[in-house]
């Protein structure tokens, strides 16, 4: 017991050396919402309002296009409709002149009337080939307007020659006469036909108008669609994703968010921002996960120093006597009193041990734990409160029950917090049972603390994991041990669960996920980092 | 130091009080029984006189109160001195009201039962003198 430890830490608690841990711990926590601040940032950024800007850049060129085309195709409607109005009065001009020129066959009578209704046509056409230029139907106009001067021609050939004696008789005026009505047919079923065809395109025209609007809004309202759909679903899943991870911290679990998606956007600020806050909740947890530990060893003290003194007054006893007796004691008797200081001594040494270790150890270090062992510790700590409550103790645990990956100083402090309420519950005295067994189906250790104490009534029951919540009177309880107690459960993958009868005791059930991976297995992977197993 | 020789009953169910109040007591010249147990103490209470009994209030089984309840109860003059660790300070309070000569906390010295073992002794003179 004399040997140097090497092994073992130093028994003495420095306050720089928690401090250190401390702050190791907090870099350690820094570092890993660091990693994660990270990988969020580092992805490239395409934000809600720029797929917003881009959405509505494509709407407005979608309509500006519809809106061109529109323009386009009905600027062709014009012209053509113009060219339609002309040629049909060209053609009723001609038709005019025909119906003169038919007369003066029947009825000889005056061919002025033929030239006026032509001159009428010939400045249309002209008027048209300005003002509709080449755009339409060049081809046939050039052929009419060469109908037309050759029946102008005819017409005036015939004016010219019909104040000769019996030209009406002739063969040229036979000649004349056909290439008369052959050119004015001509020119008039032409102009019709181009109305005709011009009409045709036209109404084929306003048909494409129709389906370029039919299409493009169909088009816009599946592009809507698609755009609303996907950016509500871009926008709850994200929003799923935060409130399980709220949930996720109410639980106790403050691992950073993760960045999921290819693009960053404005929900990355949010998460960072998260992420942060949870860092800071685990600080704030730890600092009272500790702050806690110091007062639950506060409500140790009467024990611990009772205990104490017993070690003292054992030595303080046998020095005072071996000095007054120095003299007349033979060898063998100064040595058993000697042998006495020493072993009081080094019981004295194993209590204030046991509660610095029970302090100390601020740094979270998992390893598997045996519960024998872990809630023997417990109640070596708290063993003199225990009896000076005047409580009975029982502790049942299943033989080989496999152990619990957990930190062994946490867990000391739930099981300590669990005792030292089932004491305040007993101020009379009772008993005292911790049961562990194995819940084999859900790979669950099960431990029950169960008092005879005086219960706690069913509509507090669901506030005692509350933080602040104590029915104790003030000064006496910070109401922060069992919402501790569920904080360290979960930090472990378990939970902590109540039942109680009022008058009765209560029962508290601790449920604790057991390891199953071989033990050498991770002794090797937490010794050197690597994968290499001994087995 | 000591005045007369008394008859003192030792019980703690630490075994190194026992050893060294023993040693210190016997070496002033009084009588000394000691007890680690409690119950079996009390048997022999129930049997002999002692003018101390020492005693100490926590223990397993019987504690120190019963102990002090059952000499009171006897009748006889028998002072009863409680030792106190940090936690039943109060008791020991209580008990002296409740008819013990005085307490004694731990740590202690010989010495200090040794003082309260001579005012003990007086009061014990001055009952035996009428």
């Amino acid at each position: 017991m004399t040997g140097p430890d090497t092994g073992e830490p130093p028994s003495s608690s420095s306050l720089s050396d928690i401090l250190k841990q401390g702050l190791e711990r907090e870099g350690l926590g820094h570092e890993r919402e660091d990693r994660a601040r990270l990988a969020l940032l580092q992805r490239p950024r395409f934000t809600i309002r720029a797929r917003l800007g881009l959405l509505f850049l494509a709407l407005f060129l979608v309509s500006a296009i519809m809106a061109s085309a529109g323009w386009l195709i009905l600027a062709g409607v014009e012209y053509r409709l113009r060219y339609v109005t002309a040629t049909d009065v060209f053609a009723n001009e001609i038709q005019q002149a025909r119906r003169y020129e038919k007369n003066f066959f029947l009825y000889r009578s005056e061919l002025s009337e033929v030239l006026q209704h032509l001159d009428a046509a010939d400045l249309l056409l002209r008027q048209a080939a300005e003002d509709i230029g080449p755009v339409v139907g060049f081809a046939e106009m050039t052929t009419i307007r060469a109908h037309l001067s050759r029946y102008r021609h005819s017409i005036d050939e015939l004016i010219a020659r019909n104040r000769q004696e019996d030209f009406s008789g002739s063969t040229d005026f036979k000649t004349l006469e056909t290439s008369l009505r052959d050119d004015g047919s001509r020119m008039v079923s032409l102009a019709l036909d181009i109305s005709k065809k011009e009409r045709a395109q036209i109404s084929s025209l306003i048909s494409v108008i129709q389906k370029v609007f039919i299409l493009t809004s169909v088009f816009l309202l599946f592009l809507l669609l698609y755009v609303a759909l996907h950016l509500s679903r871009h926008i709850i899943s994200r929003l799923d994703r935060l409130m399980a991870a709220t949930q996720r911290i109410a639980t106790g679990d403050f691992s950073p968010i993760l960045p999921q998606r290819k693009y960053r956007d404005e929900f990355s600020y949010l998460t960072i921002a998260l992420n942060h806050m949870m860092q800071e909740l685990e600080q704030r947890q730890d600092v009272l996960v500790e702050s806690h530990k110091i007062r639950a060893v506060g409500n140790l003290t009467a024990g611990i120093a009772h205990e104490l003194n017993n070690p003292l007054n054992n030595i303080m006893l046998t020095s005072e006597m071996l000095k007054e007796d120095y003299a007349k004691l033979d060898d063998e008797a100064r040595l058993d009193m000697v042998n006495d200081l020493i072993e009081q001594a080094e019981r004295a040494r194993s209590i204030v041990k046991n509660l610095l270790d029970f302090v100390r150890e601020s740094e979270v270090k998992r390893e598997q734990l045996h519960l024998h062992n872990l809630l023997e510790e417990t109640l070596r700590l708290a063993g003199n409160q225990i009896k000076l409550n005047k409580v009975k103790l029982e502790l049942e645990v299943h033989p080989n029950l496999p152990p619990v990956y957990g930190d062994r100083s946490l867990l000391r402090q739930l099981f300590l917090n669990l005792l030292l309420n089932a004491l305040d519950a007993m101020p009379t005295g009772g008993k005292l049972t911790f049961k562990a067994s194995e819940e084999k189906e859900v790979g669950f250790l099960a431990i029950k603390v169960v008092d005879t104490g005086t219960g706690i009534p069913a509509h507090l029951l669901r506030a005692i994991f509350d933080p602040f919540f104590t029915t104790k009177p003030t000064g006496k309880g910070t109401g922060l041990g069992l919402s501790v107690s569920q904080g360290i459960a979960r930090h472990h993958g378990g939970n902590i669960e109540v039942d109680s009868t009022p008058g009765q005791g209560t029962t508290f059930t601790v449920h604790l996920p057991f390891v199953t991976i071989p033990a050498e297995l991770k002794v090797s992977r937490n010794s050197n980092g690597s994968s290499v197993g001994s087995i | 130091m000591a005045s007369r020789s008394l008859d003192i009953c030792i019980i703690d169910d630490e075994i190194v009080v026992c050893k060294r109040l023993q040693q210190a007591l016997t070496n002033d010249g009084h009588l000394v029984e000691t007890f680690v147990d409690s119950r079996s103490a009390l048997e022999r209470i129930k049997e002999k006189r002692f003018d101390v009994v020492v005693t100490d209030i926590r223990m397993d089984e019987i504690d120190g109160m019963e102990v002090l309840a059952a000499v009171t109860e006897k009748g006889e003059d028998t002072k009863v001195i409680m030792i106190t660790g940090y936690a039943t300070i109060e008791i020991a309070r209580e008990a002296t009201i409740r008819g013990a000569f005085d307490f004694l906390s731990k740590p202690f010295k010989p010495n200090d039962l040794r003082e309260m073992l001579v005012a003990a002794a007086k009061t014990l003179e001055v009952h035996d003198r009428p």
